[in-house]
């Protein structure tokens, strides 16, 4: 955006061939309707001594700019200021001892003799290259803007694909193809042995993928329908493993409306099911309890599994959530990861009050 | 063809009863020695009742389905259930293993049923190499052997940090100081232990005693005489680097 780049006064200029050779052609261009110009208004020496001055002048100030810009790549505005104020004289002088030269008039000549003149073309110098110079700048501007505009286009593009990766993962997450075939099998087998328990067991699934699905679209839910999609969750789970899995969930009810971003804590709580109950034989407990406090609120996903081992692949769930708060609370949320005690695993997290 | 003998195994009771119905639906004569609700149950009753067939759920506590296989060998042959495993089904597919897929189909059975019964028949050998190649197949996951996180001790409790939290690390004698975003803390681990267990792709040792996260690195420069420094993103200290790990910075 045209801030970025000159809110902080800044303007890279590259030197390449390219650039060089079209700014002197572009000068000699200018040069030339100048000399046109000055010779129709009847100053100077006639068109050739004209054309001579207006070329060495316009050429060698040009050259003293390009120079400055070799040495300055990312002049301030004042830099850049300054590189005009020293390159515009200093090349308005040398350039009319060049076209002196070329003309064959001696340079103490027209110092002693027309002091007048020599005054006269380095104003008209320096006027038509402030013009000049201008010219260049806008142009400058212009491709810069262009590119900066381009570069802003990619970027939004790039952070678009970004939002439709993270709305992918976060859908195959909630209906990770292993629990859902595993869901569906159990319910299939228990409409034989247990219809009660099977109709139940669908009601939670059904539940479960209604929620999480609708939720996906909308950016921000209440923690109460996180909550309802856990314990759905839960009790999937719960059919599943039976004595091997107890669960208790703890939000005071203040906190049920409180907004808050869909799909935090049940990749949590699969975290301390996948990684932490089911490879025990014996299960555990899993306690989901939410606080507030006065500098935020607290989230624990609590359990009484096998823990986290320190080369576990543990934890893919667990970072999606670590990346997910860092994209939505920019540094100013934190996920605490603890040895439960005595055995376990216990994840706090902590976000601000919106 | 007398007396086949199987067992089942997977920790989900009602699974474990849908597959026994759908057994006996299609292979009325086979016997169910026994049920197993984890890993270790199932290698129990194999070696107790020594049957013919295992069918074995990949995932279940106490030891997986395929540590099982491993264990047991060519006792018997084996039949993997899961319900949803995409690289286990496609090292299945390839090695030629039987395999079925929760919720199993009576259709789907009649044919695994079928080639069992052929097995058993023939009397080929349960492929223990295929097995083999089996497993290192699914083990052949980089990942898992990287260190993901190290253990910190904070105030009463032991913390897990993300190693991609960590700056840098830095030997301190027998220990080994890990500096983080957020402090310093010493852990048992010596840093040559910690140098083969962390990812080399982002994690480099730079110096005998010093290894660096390749994110925190901001730039390296020379010294006036000419040794590397490191500058860190988050941190004003400067890491020294030994020319022996100088090669390090020449991909950069």
């Amino acid at each position: 955006m045209i801030e970025l780049g000159y809110g902080k006064g800044l303007m890279e200029f590259r030197l390449d061939k390219k650039r060089v050779l079209t700014s002197l052609a572009l000068t000699g261009l200018f040069n030339t309707i100048i000399a046109l110009f000055l010779t129709h208004l009847g100053f100077g020496g006639g068109f050739s001594i004209n054309f001579v001055f207006s070329q060495s002048i316009g050429l060698s100030m040009c050259s003293f700019i390009l120079a400055g810009h070799l040495l300055v790549r990312q002049p301030s505005i004042l830099g850049h200021a300054i590189l005009l104020l020293v390159a515009m004289p200093a090349g308005a002088a040398a350039g009319t001892f060049i076209g002196a030269r070329i003309a064959g008039i001696s340079f103490s000549e027209i110092l002693q003799g027309k002091p007048a003149l020599f005054i006269q073309m380095l104003f008209v110098g320096i006027l038509f290259g402030a013009v000049i110079t201008n010219f260049f700048f806008s142009r400058e501007k212009i491709s810069q803007t262009e590119a900066q505009f381009q570069e802003e286009q990619i970027r939004r593009l790039n952070l678009e694909k970004k939002t439709l990766e993270t709305h992918l993962r976060l859908l195959q997450a909630q209906i990770e193809p292993h629990f859902l075939f595993n869901t569906l099998s159990n319910i299939l087998s228990l409409l034989d042995s247990d219809p009660v328990r099977g109709k139940a067991m669908l009601v939670d699934f059904t539940r479960y993928l209604r929620s999480s699905l609708s939720r996906t679209r909308d950016r921000i839910t209440t923690l109460g329908q996180e909550m309802d999609l856990v314990q759905a969750y839960l009790e999937i789970h719960r059919v599943r493993m039976g004595e091997r899995l107890r669960y208790a969930i703890k939000v005071p009810d203040s906190l049920r409306n409180v907004s808050f971003p869909p799909m935090l804590v049940q990749p949590l709580v699969e975290n301390a099911l996948k990684h932490g109950l089911e490879p025990k034989i014996e299960g555990g407990d899993i306690l989901v309890q939410a606080e507030d406090n006065t500098d935020g609120y607290r989230l624990v996903v609590a359990d009484t599994g096998a823990g986290l081992s320190e080369d576990a692949l543990a934890g893919v769930g667990i970072t999606n959530v670590r990346e997910r708060l860092e994209a939505l609370f920019h540094g100013k949320a934190r996920l605490i990861l603890e040895e439960n005690q005595p055995t376990g695993l216990k994840v706090t997290m902590e976000i601000p009050h919106e | 063809m007398n007396d086949v003998k199987a067992i089942i195994a997977d920790d989900e009771a009602p699974l474990r009863e849908f597959l026994r119905t759908r057994l006996s639906e299609v292979w009325p004569e086979l016997i169910i020695s026994g049920e197993a609700s984890n890993g270790r149950e199932a290698l129990d009753l194999i070696r107790r009742y020594r049957p013919q067939i295992a069918f074995l759920d990949i995932r279940m506590p106490g030891l997986t389905g395929m540590e099982v296989a491993e264990k047991i060998a060519d006792a018997c042959r084996i039949v993997f259930v899961t319900a949803y495993d995409a690289f286990a089904v496609e090292a299945f597919e390839k090695e030629a293993v039987d395999y079925l897929l929760k919720p199993v189909s009576n259709e789907r059975l009649k044919k695994t049923v079928a080639r069992l019964k052929d097995g058993l028949e023939t009397g080929v050998p349960a492929p223990v190499e295929t097995l083999h190649r089996l497993m290192t197949r699914l083990s052949n996951d980089e990942e898992l052997r990287h260190l993901h996180y190290v253990r910190l001790q904070h105030g009463d409790g032991v913390r897990l940090i993300p190693v991609d939290d960590v700056i840098y690390f830095k030997a301190q004698d027998k220990y080994t100081l890990v500096i983080t975003r957020e402090g310093e803390s010493l852990i048992r681990k010596p840093i040559k232990e910690l140098a083969a267990e962390l990812d080399q792709e982002k994690f480099w040792q730079i110096h005998r005693g010093t290894i660096v996260n390749v994110r925190s690195i901001d730039r390296m420069s020379r010294s006036l005489t000419g040794k590397g420094v490191v500058r860190l993103k988050e941190r004003s200290e400067t890491l020294r680097v030994s020319n022996r790990y100088m090669h390090l910075f020449r991909q950069m």
